[in-house]
Order: C-alpha cells, then structure tokens, then sequence
C-alpha cells in the first residue's frame, strides 16, 4: 500500500525535470483586507511545517533530522525577531491536548488540502481551474476554512492565524553532478535541490484566508542563523501590515 | 467456496518443498532501539511528525480498552520486552491491513479487526508488522531504492549522451529490469515479515496455524466478492510486476508448513477475542456495508454467523440488502430486521429500517407501524424528524 505512492515518486523524479521557466512565486491577498502596521491587532503562529533534508541523485527525498532540527530552531527565532518589523503583535500557539489537539490538527490538515488547492488550481499555470481563472483576471482571491477557526486553542486572544509551510531539499553531491554532467553532454536540464513553502495568514473569526504567499524557488538556507532569517522575510513577502518588507531577493 | 477452502487447505497441509525449510527462529533481542546514522534518525524524525498527527487526527478510535487488549495481543506475541518500543492506534478504515513504520508506531485498520476470527489471527498480523520494524525494513528499502533510482539516473543520462537506438533500447531494459527488482524486494520483505511472525507466534502460547488460516479466509471473502461482482474466479498464485506482496496462496501455504505442529493444539483465544471486538461490532458492520462491496459483507456477516447470529448480525444484514436497494432486496432485509427483533424487541435501529423497506414494498401500514415504534423507542434520536416527514407522507397517500 504505502509503496505504490513511492513507486509513483520514484518514477516522477527519475523522469529527468526541465526546470521551471515559468513564475515560481505568487502573492494574493483577499479584496477589501487591509492591515494597517501598528493597528494592535495579534497574529498567532501555528507550529510551522519544516522538513529538511537532501535530494539523492535519483531525485529521492533524504530526511535530515539535525538540518530540520536547527531550520526549525533558526526559522522560529527569526520568526521572533521580526515581531518589530510585522507591525503587529505576534503570539505563538499553544500546544493543546486532548480535544483540543483534536480541532486543532483537523484543521492544519484543512488548511494544508485548501492552500495546496489555491496553489495548484488558482496560482500556477498548468492546472488552473477556469473559474479560478477568471478570478485571477478579476482580482479576486476568494477561500475560507470556515467559522469554527474561532474554537481553535489560542484563537479567542488573536484576530489572525499565520500558518507556515517550509521543505528543503539540498541537491546532494550525486545529484549536482549529474546535472553538469547531463547539461554538458546531452544538454537535459536537471534540477538539483527543491525550496518552497508558502505563508498564509486566515482571520481567526471568519476562517477567511486573507493572504498567501507561495514560492516554489526560495533563498536562504535555513540551517543556519543568517539564511533563516532570509528565508522568513521572503516567506513573509508582502504580508499586509509589514512596517518594511525586507526582500532579500 | 466450500471446495476452494477445501483446496487450500489441502495445499497448505501437504506443501511438500516448503516443508523442507527450516522453522524460523527469532533475532536475538538487543534492548530498546534507538535509530542510528543519518539516514535512519532522518526517517524516525519524519515519522515522529506523522505520529503527532496521527495521534491527533479524527480517524483514530480512542477506546484506551481496546486500545490495552491489543497492546496484549502483541506483547503475549512477541514477547513483553520487545512489545514495549511499540504505540498502536486504531484507524476507522474498512480495510484488511495493519501498517508498522520506523519509529514504532503501529496503525490498525478496523477492517482487519471485523476480519480476524480470533486472537491468534490477530497476532499473526500484529507479529508480521512488528517483523517489518524488528528487521528496520523501511530503512532498508529506503537505501534499496536511493541507490535503484541512482544508477538508473545515471544511466538515463549516459543512453541520452549516447543517443543511439541501441543506447535507448538498453536503457530501457535496465529500467524495467530494475523497478521489477525494487518490487521484488518489497516482496521479499513480506514474505521475511511473514517468517517472524510465525517464529512469534511458533514461540508463544497461541496457535500457530491462525497464521496461515487468516489467508484462506481472504481468498474464500475475495471468491465471494468477485463473485458477487460477476469478475473473473480471482487467481491467488500469480505474481504481478508490481505486486507488493506475495500471493494469498503462497502465503498461506508457507505460514502453514512453518507453523509449529504440536502448537496445533493451543488455545486461539476465540471467546477473548469476540469479547473484546463486541462492543465495536455494530459500528464496524456498519462502516463495511457502507463500502458497498456486497459479496464481502455478506461473507464477513455470514461467517461472524456460524458461532451464532445475534441481533448485531441480523440488522447488519438487513442494512446491507435495504443499502443494494433492488426491490427483491427489500424483501429481503425485512425479513432480516424483523429476526433482530426477534432477538432484541428494543432494537430501535431495526425497526427503522424495516419501515424504510416495507415503505418500497408498499406496505405502507405495516411501515407506519414500524416507524411509530421507532419513534418510541429513541424519540431524540438524529433521524426522528426523517422518519416523522415519512410517516406524516405515508398517512397522506392513504387519505
């Protein structure tokens, strides 16, 4: 059972990839939301999604446990020290128990199926919906996760929820070889190393997700203290109520 | 289906070239494990985030009762030092499966808990997953595959370079030969997996031959379904390319010939086991008919039946011929209903569906009658206001 969906991966990252010439990072942000800096408002971060690792020559994931420990470490100080810089207060969640922990993780999972949806289907070109479509030309961003966000743990004290999506993967030795030796002889353009994630803040009244920022191509390495910090103001692009976004681009 | 079990047993009790290998015997116990080199701290981390998720996640059934019973099962399996590095969690899924992965944690699908027959069923599969995490099979599988997919890259990349029909053609070879190899690992690991739990089971006071028994109850459920489906008599000794498991036959047949002949007499904890399964028995039923594979039900009732149908049972089968809906299958489930109300006259649940049924049987005084009593019965229940916009439709039609 769990191997079929390997098998399928595998056969994917064997396929050797062009890499992707088209846009790699898009923002939206609701219509009508606006965030002011300063305005008191509390935005409460959920514990974020890292996973760190390396890619095998085949294109294979290699979970690395002590690069996902310190990306996890670097990213929530960075997190921290942006406080000054968001404009707003920022809390992190609690980590609940029981029922709690039950709502709780029925609507990370919500949360991951609606903004693989926006990615997928309203984002990126390739499988965009034609109803997501004319949205796009119509500039309107339109997604909720529904009212019972207002029950989560930590939500009564908060106005927004930021959820955070972070996977690296660092082209392994093996694999970068492969890529000059593929670009040197039969001219294959292989792709060495994956780096996305997305940020997206929700109302924590309405389950209205109010901004997202998705990017499939981002800088920084997160293993260290100075590459997290990069990697979070690009993860935090554009968030409404920034007092200064730091691109670092 | 008489004579397919008929068959199977006579394979597994005569499998003349299994017998010749030696009974398995059980790795020495080396004390908790705790997961070394890069590779394998990678993968227990992966696997302690999916855990975190899983123990919060809304398809887990917390009943710390059953939850304890199964914990049981498996340390009298595999022994109380080594069942300690093991967390098991109940999933509400009609499968026949149970999963085992890095880290310790074990995932039992409810299927498989409406399947077994008895403990020592049970502690077959429970001593076949813990094989799997004994011999660290999904790290092994992981490097098997790392370096499968490595090579192969490589060679993509040559047979581009070199560009010629000969070159491609190679490449090709290469790559069916090695995914055939990748999944004839796969297959290998199970049937390793299937040795050690026999080896468990061989060494504890269960009987040994439940292993192979669970086999031939799967294909006797499988004829049935496909049966029922009008498929082809499915062949349960062929191997697909990309089958991740042995076939059932193999299976059972092996299991059989490994199982330790004097254990034969043991107890298999049938009445344990029925006891500690009875009070999620309904709601298993219930999630299996909804499956909507009729042959399979009807097996899975039909053989629960032969230690005595009991009220549970009875509804359960009227559920399944009311859900087919055809109109001999009304007929039918009434017939059904009105036997578990025989055995337990408060069986609200019953007296609903017969009143749905006999509704499409025109019988309509006869379902106001059923209906009204079912609103006696649980007058708060969930469906009262349904069945009272029924009942209120069915006294319209008359006047």
């Amino acid at each position: 059972m769990k191997y079929l969906s390997k098998i399928l991966a595998i056969l994917l990252a064997v396929s050797v990839w062009p890499s992707a010439a088209f846009a790699q990072e898009r923002t939206a942000t609701k219509q009508g939301f606006e965030l002011t800096p300063n305005s008191g408002k509390k935005i409460l971060v959920f514990r974020p999604t890292v996973k760190v690792g390396a890619q095998s020559t085949g294109g294979l994931f290699e979970p690395n446990a002590q690069w996902t420990d310190d990306a996890r470490k670097h990213l929530s100080n960075a997190l921290r020290a942006r406080k000054a810089t968001l404009g707003n207060e920022v809390i992190f969640a609690p980590e609940p128990v029981g029922d709690d922990a039950i709502v709780l993780q029925e609507h990370m999972a919500l949360f991951s199926a609606v903004s693989s949806a926006v990615i997928q289907y309203q984002f990126f070109a390739g499988n965009r919906l034609p109803t997501k479509k004319q949205d796009n030309k119509n500039d309107v961003f339109d997604w909720s996760i529904g009212d019972q966000v207002a029950t989560l743990p930590g939500a009564r004290d908060a106005d927004y929820g930021l959820f955070i999506y972070n996977e690296d993967q660092f082209g392994s030795t093996g694999r970068k070889l492969l890529q000059v030796v593929a670009l040197l002889g039969p001219r294959i353009s292989v792709k060495s190393g994956e780096h996305r994630g997305y940020a997206a803040l929700i109302d924590l009244k309405t389950g209205d997700v109010l901004w997202l920022n998705a990017d499939s191509a981002m800088g920084g390495d997160v293993r260290d203290a100075e590459g997290a910090t990069k990697r979070v103001s690009q993860l935090l692009e554009g968030i409404p109520g920034a007092a200064l976004t730091a691109s670092a681009k | 289906m008489k004579k397919l079990v008929a068959s199977i047993c006579l394979i597994t009790s005569c499998g003349t070239s299994i017998k010749a290998e030696p009974l398995p015997t059980l790795p020495p116990y080396a004390g908790v494990y705790q997961p070394k080199g890069v590779d394998e701290i990678g993968l227990w981390q992966e696997d302690d985030e999916d855990e975190r998720a899983l123990r919060d996640s809304s398809v887990i059934i917390r009943d710390e009762k059953l939850t304890a019973y199964l914990k049981e099962v498996l340390c009298r399996t595999v022994g109380p030092e080594r069942c300690e590095s093991v967390r098991i969690y109940v999933l509400k899924e009609s499968v026949f499966n149970a999963s085992m992965s890095p880290n310790g944690t074990m995932r039992i699908f409810t299927g498989l808990l409406l399947r077994c027959r008895n403990e020592a069923e049970l502690a077959a599969v429970l001593g076949h997953e813990f094989g799997h995490f004994e011999q660290r099979h999904t790290l092994k599988e992981f490097k098997k595959k790392r370096s499968a997919t490595d090579a192969l890259s490589w060679a993509a990349v040559l047979a581009a370079a070199a560009s010629t029909y000969q070159g491609n053609s190679s490449y090709s070879d290469l790559r069916y030969s090695v995914y055939g190899e990748l999944y004839r690992y796969n297959r290998d690991q199970e049937r390793e997996a299937d040795r050690l739990g026999v080896a468990y089971l061989n060494r504890s006071d269960l009987r040994p031959q439940a292993a192979s028994e669970i086999w031939v109850n799967q294909m006797a459920e499988i004829t049935v379904s496909s049966q029922a489906k009008g498929f082809k008599k499915p062949q349960f000794n062929k191997v697909a390319y990309t089958a991740s498991h042995p076939p059932h036959l193999e299976r059972a047949a092996t299991m059989a010939a490994l199982a330790l002949p004097e254990g034969n007499s043991r107890d298999d904890g049938h009445i344990r086991y029925q006891n500690a399964i009875r009070p999620w028995l309904a709601q298993f039923l219930d999630d299996q008919i909804k499956v909507g594979d009729f042959g399979a039900s009807e097996y899975i009732i039909t053989s629960l039946a032969q230690s005595g149908w009991t009220s549970d049972l009875w509804h359960a089968r009227g559920e399944l011929f009311r859900l087919r809906g055809n109109p001999r299958d009304h007929v039918n489930a009434v017939d059904f209903y009105r036997a578990a109300i025989a055995l337990d006259p408060l069986k609200a649940e019953s007296y609903r569906g017969q009143g749905l049924s006999l509704m499409k049987t025109g019988q309509r005084a006869e379902a106001a009658t059923a209906f009204n009593r079912f609103l006696e019965l649980k007058p708060d229940s969930q469906d009262a206001s349904m069945v009272k916009m029924l009942l209120q439709s069915l006294a319209e039609v008359k006047s």
